[in-house]
């Protein structure tokens, strides 16, 4: 199939509805896993997606200590049955490109110095995918990561932008993903430094520019849900009568 | 393992930094010195052995018919690989590719498909059941540096050369491979806001960012990809990309159109 | 006192002078580190609601040993980093082909971090009165987070628990605390000490934590 083939935009409204500057729906739910450290579930459009962390703790084998700090493993994998075609399970080339990038984008975050000789190790598995998956992670991930308690210098929020029919778009689906023009997840801090950029497709430059730009102010928002989402499990966590603290 | 850069280097290069120089006396849009040889294998249906000053990264691609992915039956199919064998670096190790390698040889996948170099239309054989089988092979010989770039300007020029090897396997006489597009990686590291390209290896050891930009003839981006545990602003970004379709346009019409 | 849930990132003050524990610094202003409850006094902590302990110099901790050395114990307290009781540290001069008779794989110990290089190397010891094997009683579990409110200010929670329960209470800042008494004091005791864990992050603990007891020793009388 072509992307000549498929209608994107009616009266000026994506296939689901959306218009082109807008997120899917984002559910967050922080502390979902009692094993683990932190843990976080997200849900961005059809992706659902579940990170845990743990540590930091020791390192296995012992060669991959850092005497000065910790080192950060990330795992993405994807769930045999998170796709239509079953996907063979464990590591292929793709996950082990995501898994290297999600890291860089979380660890210029991270207080590794605060734990020489230790590992934080990031799980993240796709449960059911429908594109965008490596971002619904890495946002899952950073409210992981804050769940566990490790120091950050602030979160880390993701986002895609693509182009369809030439027109750019936020947080593309599976099917603007598939038969889209071009495909540009990001990462940033709520400052707007970047911290993953990646893309694929044809953009002209002006184009690119513009995707950058709404690929952060859906991180922004993204964001926003992030945050809220560890506000509110705080105040499950304790009886609200007696927090006299006004939560924002 | 990673490359350990000793604290006096990297003073070094932070001071000449701050003057604005670099240690091998470049500026820091320029590149090293880029030498292509083509055809250097004759088992290969292409090969070029591309030098980016003291890097050197040899790719071969080879081509054989098989059977179509199941969602393209009409397309020919790419296959891209990379080795970062020992003898290239102290820091490279024997075994599978580890991300590293990985997260090149997709890079230098996604030029070439992204920018539909190759016309996998034309690399159809019979609908559904035989299309031609593109391997891109790439192996890095020293890396002194900025290996992707090099990688991937190597498999564009082995690209340009190739032959498809029909009359060996009975389908008709030898063809060159069209080739529509030639894509350019363009790498900048990013330290202390200054922004490097063509970074030698102790650049890249100082600095913990790198974004590559891939482009096309018609200066549009086909490919990009952050790697490394720092933080780019947007601005930075865009800094990069005018320079880098600048660069990319250079060395396209240097090594690639004459 | 006002109190605030934080997230890493969020701006806590333009006075850099604030910055107290759980923050930092970033052009002048304070930003927090952590997910967890600011105070802003004069200066600004940041409590973490969850994470793992790091030892300290001087922290007392609960440990069990996990390994014997030719000369040290190996020790688990909780955290990322084991600790290390070397022969030297037990409080009497023994042998050491006899280490494993006097504490075992398994034993639990009382012990205090002596110290802690950069690399995290974190030396142990049994040399105090106070500290030794742990023989009855029993070990429970919970943040190391919340253990400053089971302390309480200056100790004032720990003396009245220990008063009212009327229990050896030893408390480790690893987030293990022992507990010694009779049964219906211990039971009371992980009671109350449950209640601590899970109200720790709000105000007016105290006066709760007594109100608490009174009811359920009138239930109890």
């Amino acid at each position: 199939m072509d992307e000549t083939d498929i209608t994107f935009f009616k009266d000026g409204l994506r296939l689901d509805g959306r218009r082109a500057d807008q997120l899917r729906p984002v559910k967050i739910e922080v502390g979902v896993l009692a094993r683990a450290d932190g843990s976080c579930y997200i849900e961005m459009g059809g992706n659902k997606v579940i990170a845990a962390v743990y540590g930091p703790r020791e390192v296995h084998p012992r060669h991959l200590q850092e005497v000065s700090r910790a080192i950060v493993r990330y795992r993405y994998n994807m769930a045999s049955f998170s796709v239509e075609e079953r996907k063979r399970p464990g590591p292929d080339r793709r996950s082990y490109e995501l898994s290297k990038v999600s890291r860089e984008a979380l660890e210029p975050v991270i207080l590794t110095s605060f734990f020489p000789r230790s590992v934080i190790d990031v799980f993240v598995e796709v449960l059911q995918a429908d594109a965008g998956t490596r971002t619904a992670g890495i946002n899952a991930a950073a409210v992981a990561l804050a769940d566990a308690g490790i120091p950050m210098k602030s979160m880390i929020s993701s986002c895609a932008a693509g182009k369809v029919a030439d027109t750019i778009v936020l947080d593309p689906m599976k099917e603007e993903d598939n038969f889209g023009q071009a495909d540009l997840p990001i990462a940033m801090t709520p400052n707007g430094d970047i911290t993953l950029m990646q893309m694929d497709g044809g953009l002209t430059p002006d184009e690119f520019r513009r995707a950058v730009e709404m690929a952060m102010k859906g991180a922004r928002d993204i964001y926003e849900i992030q945050r809220q989402a560890l506000v509110n499990k705080y105040s499950q966590l304790t009886d609200p009568g007696h927090v006299e603290a006004v939560v924002q | 393992m990673t490359n350990v850069i000793s604290e006096i280097k990297k003073d070094f290069i932070y001071n000449l930094l701050l003057k604005g120089e670099r240690a091998d006396g470049r500026t820091f849009d320029q590149y090293r010195e880029i030498s292509i040889q083509r055809d250097v294998i004759r088992k290969a249906e292409g090969s070029a052995l591309v030098k980016l000053g003291s890097s050197q990264v040899l790719v071969g691609v080879k081509m054989q018919p098989g059977e179509p992915f199941p969602d393209s039956p009409n397309r020919g199919v790419i296959i891209t690989n990379a080795e970062l064998v020992p003898l290239a670096s102290p820091s490279f190790e024997p075994g599978p590719p580890n991300e590293v390698g990985i997260e090149l040889a997709r890079l230098v996948d996604r030029g070439v498909r992204e920018s539909k170099a190759v016309d996998l239309e034309a690399l159809c054989i019979v609908p559904g059941k035989q299309v031609w089988i593109v391997f891109i092979d790439v192996h890095i010989l020293d890396d002194c540096g900025n290996i992707l770039d090099a990688a991937s300007l190597g498999a564009i020029s082995a690209l340009l050369c190739t032959k498809v090897p029909a009359s060996k396997f009975g389908l008709g006489e030898d063809y060159i491979l069209p080739i529509r597009d030639l894509p350019i990686a363009t790498s900048a590291i990013e330290f202390n806001d200054v922004l490097m390209f063509d970074p030698g290896v102790d650049e890249e050891a100082i600095a913990n960012t790198k974004l590559t930009i891939i482009s096309t003839i018609e200066g549009n981006i086909c490919g990009t990809q952050k790697s490394g545990t720092g933080m780019l602003k947007p601005e930075q970004v865009y800094r990069i990309i005018d320079i880098a379709c600048e660069k990319a346009k250079e060395i396209r019409e240097k090594f690639l159109e004459a | 006192m006002d109190r605030k849930v934080v997230v890493p990132g969020d701006l806590l003050s333009e006075d850099a002078k604030r910055s107290g524990e759980g923050t930092y610094i970033r052009n002048g202003s304070v930003y927090s580190l952590l997910y967890g409850l600011a105070n802003f006094r004069d200066k600004i902590n940041v409590i973490p609601l969850a994470g793992k302990y790091v030892p300290g110099p001087g922290d007392n901790v609960i440990g069990v040993v996990k390994d014997i050395t030719f000369s040290n114990w190996i020790v688990d307290i909780n955290s990322p980093y084991d600790g290390l009781l070397h022969i030297s540290e037990f409080p009497k001069r023994i042998e050491s082909d006899d280490m494993s008779k006097y504490l075992r794989i398994g034993s639990s110990i009382m012990t205090r971090v002596k110290d802690v290089d950069p690399t995290m190397k974190v030396e142990l010891t049994l040399n105090d009165r106070k500290l030794g094997q742990i023989k009855a009683g029993q070990v429970i579990d919970i943040s190391h987070t919340r253990v400053p409110r089971l302390i309480g200010k200056g100790g004032s929670m720990i003396s009245m628990l220990k008063k009212e329960l009327n229990c050896n209470i030893f408390v480790g800042q690893n987030g293990r605390i022992w507990i010694h008494g009779g049964a219906e004091d211990m039971d009371l005791a992980l009671k109350t000490i449950a209640l601590i864990e899970r109200e720790a992050h709000t105000n007016g603990l105290t006066d709760r934590v007594v109100g608490f007891l009174k009811t359920e020793k009138g239930a109890r009388s």
